[in-house]
């Protein structure tokens, strides 16, 4: 796929962008894409990048090889643990910085997942705002099986998803999997790509739809939604009425109606958000 | 089961309750009365969760029912019958001072719920305070609460933060006058597994539970705080909490014996 070259240079990561789309793809591939603490440190970079980039509308986030995403780099943790410092006095504080919801991206996110998803890898499914997999993606939390306990990813799964599989898939570990037909009948994700090599293509397909809409709608959409998990649902209506209201005089409320009108794409404003 | 049965250290009238190796059992025992939860029966549950969650032999409890249903909730016949009625509730209903699931008595180990038949009204209790929940394919579901001028509150609120809303809304209005199948809870995400034939519920269950018993007890309970409090707070502040349940475990020595035995490929040997 060709695109423009990087501003940053990554070596666990690929950052592109195709069109309006912009790519965040795991390259750790002998790895299973494990994240180590320069994965950590390059998501945090790469999701800023593409946040901030006008040209970029919509993130695709998946994965090199066989594995989408294993969580933590388990390897290195017994290794090295001082490298891992950092990170772990992250997670003490809740200050984590390596997916799309940690970083404020407020451009949607689709996570294609490409294969395995273990563990910590399940971050970039909860943290998505739309998900896809390929066939043979699986899906699986072995922390307890390791002596870890499951927090964050599960927390969020649970408000968005059916609570009992998620429950399962904590407490079975590593000796149960949840395949990608079960996942999207479970609304924890919306499409399953049939043939593996065809899920990149329709990944691009789909941001490419999504990316006709109006970028700063979008944006007062996302925070709206998100927000709706941190409060009550009376509460959570009262800030989503002031997202609403902040695109009221925005001149996409006036080009959108325009352009349905004269049958052709709007001309959305497209500075940074 | 072919397994050996302790004796219960409690003395139970309407419930059973047993391990089987690691899986500690409770079993609703009134087949004649669909399960129904008298006053004596309330008071035993609360019992059988502390005895069951108190003993380190058990690491996974399985909750069931002999006869037809799984659990048809309160006694209506004693509520109509005995003069008392209702009003011996009140004031633990008042007070939201409940004992009789492994949620109110705060059992940190995993819970199944094998829902082998009729799971009505108050029944939903134990589905919708369950981390796990599995049932027979004949197994039925419907809350009649309305339909005899009850409220549904409690168990009702409890699953809408676990599952569609909608599906829940529809029991909660269709009353008794209709039943959602095993299928649909499954397909709902209501439960996970539905077990066919029936009468294999109880052996899939314990296969189930041990299963889950060869996981870190200790970083099962931790986890289990997390995403029971995933439900108490806003997203930031849940994870928040999260983060204290995960950081509690390092150092805990199941962290160096889980890695140890997964590259010695044996079974991890958990501090219990």
């Amino acid at each position: 796929m060709e695109g423009h070259s990087p501003l940053v240079s990554y070596s666990t990561l690929e950052v592109r962008r195709e069109g309006h789309v912009g790519w965040l793809v795991f390259d750790r591939p002998d790895r299973r894409n494990a994240m180590d603490a320069t994965m950590l440190a390059e998501l945090e970079s790469a999701w800023r990048e593409l946040d901030d980039d006008p040209v970029v509308r919509v993130i695709v986030n998946t994965g090199n090889g066989d594995a989408f995403q294993t969580g933590l780099d388990v390897a290195q943790l017994a290794r090295d643990p001082e490298a891992l410092r950092e990170q772990s006095r992250r997670t003490k504080r809740a200050e984590l910085k390596f997916t799309a919801w940690h970083n404020e991206v407020w451009k949607p996110v689709i996570a294609a997942v490409n294969g395995i998803c273990a563990g910590g890898g399940l971050h970039f499914v909860a943290d998505a705002d739309i998900v896809i997999a390929s066939s043979n993606a699986t899906f699986l939390d072995p922390h307890v099986s390791i002596g870890q306990v499951t927090a964050y990813e599960a927390i969020a799964l649970v408000r968005k998803s059916p609570m009992e599989p998620i429950c399962r898939m904590a407490f079975t570990g590593r000796h149960e999997r949840v395949d990608a037909a079960r996942a999207r009948q479970l609304g924890i994700l919306s499409e399953v790509v049939e043939s593996p090599d065809e899920l990149r293509a329709r990944a691009q397909e789909l941001a490419e739809t999504i990316a006709r809409n109006s970028p700063a709608a979008m944006a007062a959409t996302k925070r709206a939604l998100w927000g709706a998990l941190e409060l009550g649902l009376t509460d959570a209506c009262r800030a989503g009425a002031h997202e609403l209201m902040s695109m009221w005089g925005h001149p996409d409320q006036t080009e959108g109606p325009a352009a349905w009108a004269e049958k052709r794409e709007p001309q959305w404003v497209t500075t940074s958000i | 089961m072919g397994r050996e049965t302790r004796a219960a250290v409690g003395d139970y009238e309407h419930l059973i309750v047993e391990r089987h190796g690691p899986v500690g059992w409770l079993v609703n025992n009134r087949p004649d009365q669909l399960n129904a939860m008298n006053a004596r029966m309330r008071d035993e549950f609360a019992d059988a969760w502390r005895e069951l969650d108190d003993d380190d032999a058990v690491r996974v409890i399985v909750h069931t029912g002999n006869g037809r249903a799984f659990q048809t909730g309160v006694d209506v016949a004693e509520i109509a019958s005995d003069g008392v009625g209702m009003q011996r509730y009140r004031q633990s209903v008042e007070n939201f001072d409940l004992h009789f699931t492994s949620w109110q008595q705060r059992v940190w180990k995993p819970v199944i719920t094998a829902v082998n038949g009729i799971c009505a009204g108050g029944g939903f209790h134990w589905v919708a305070d369950a981390d796990i929940v599995i049932c027979a394919s004949d197994a039925q579901f419907f809350d009649p609460h309305v339909s005899i001028g009850q409220v549904v509150s409690i168990e009702a609120i409890g699953l809408m933060r676990k599952m569609p809303v909608e599906a829940v809304m529809r029991m909660a209005f269709v009353g008794r006058y209709e039943r959602l199948s095993a299928e649909r809870a499954y397909e709902l995400g209501m439960v996970s597994e539905v077990v066919d034939p029936p009468d294999e519920l109880r052996a899939r269950a314990q296969e189930l539970a041990e299963t889950i018993a060869r996981n870190s007890p200790a970083a099962m309970a931790a986890t289990k705080r997390a995403l029971w409090g995933a439900l108490e707070l806003g997203l930031t502040d849940a994870c928040r909490a999260g983060a204290a349940e995960l950081v509690s475990m390092w150092g805990h020595p199941d962290q160096d014996e889980g890695p140890a035995a997964f590259a010695d490929k044996r079974e991890p040997r958990w501090q219990t």
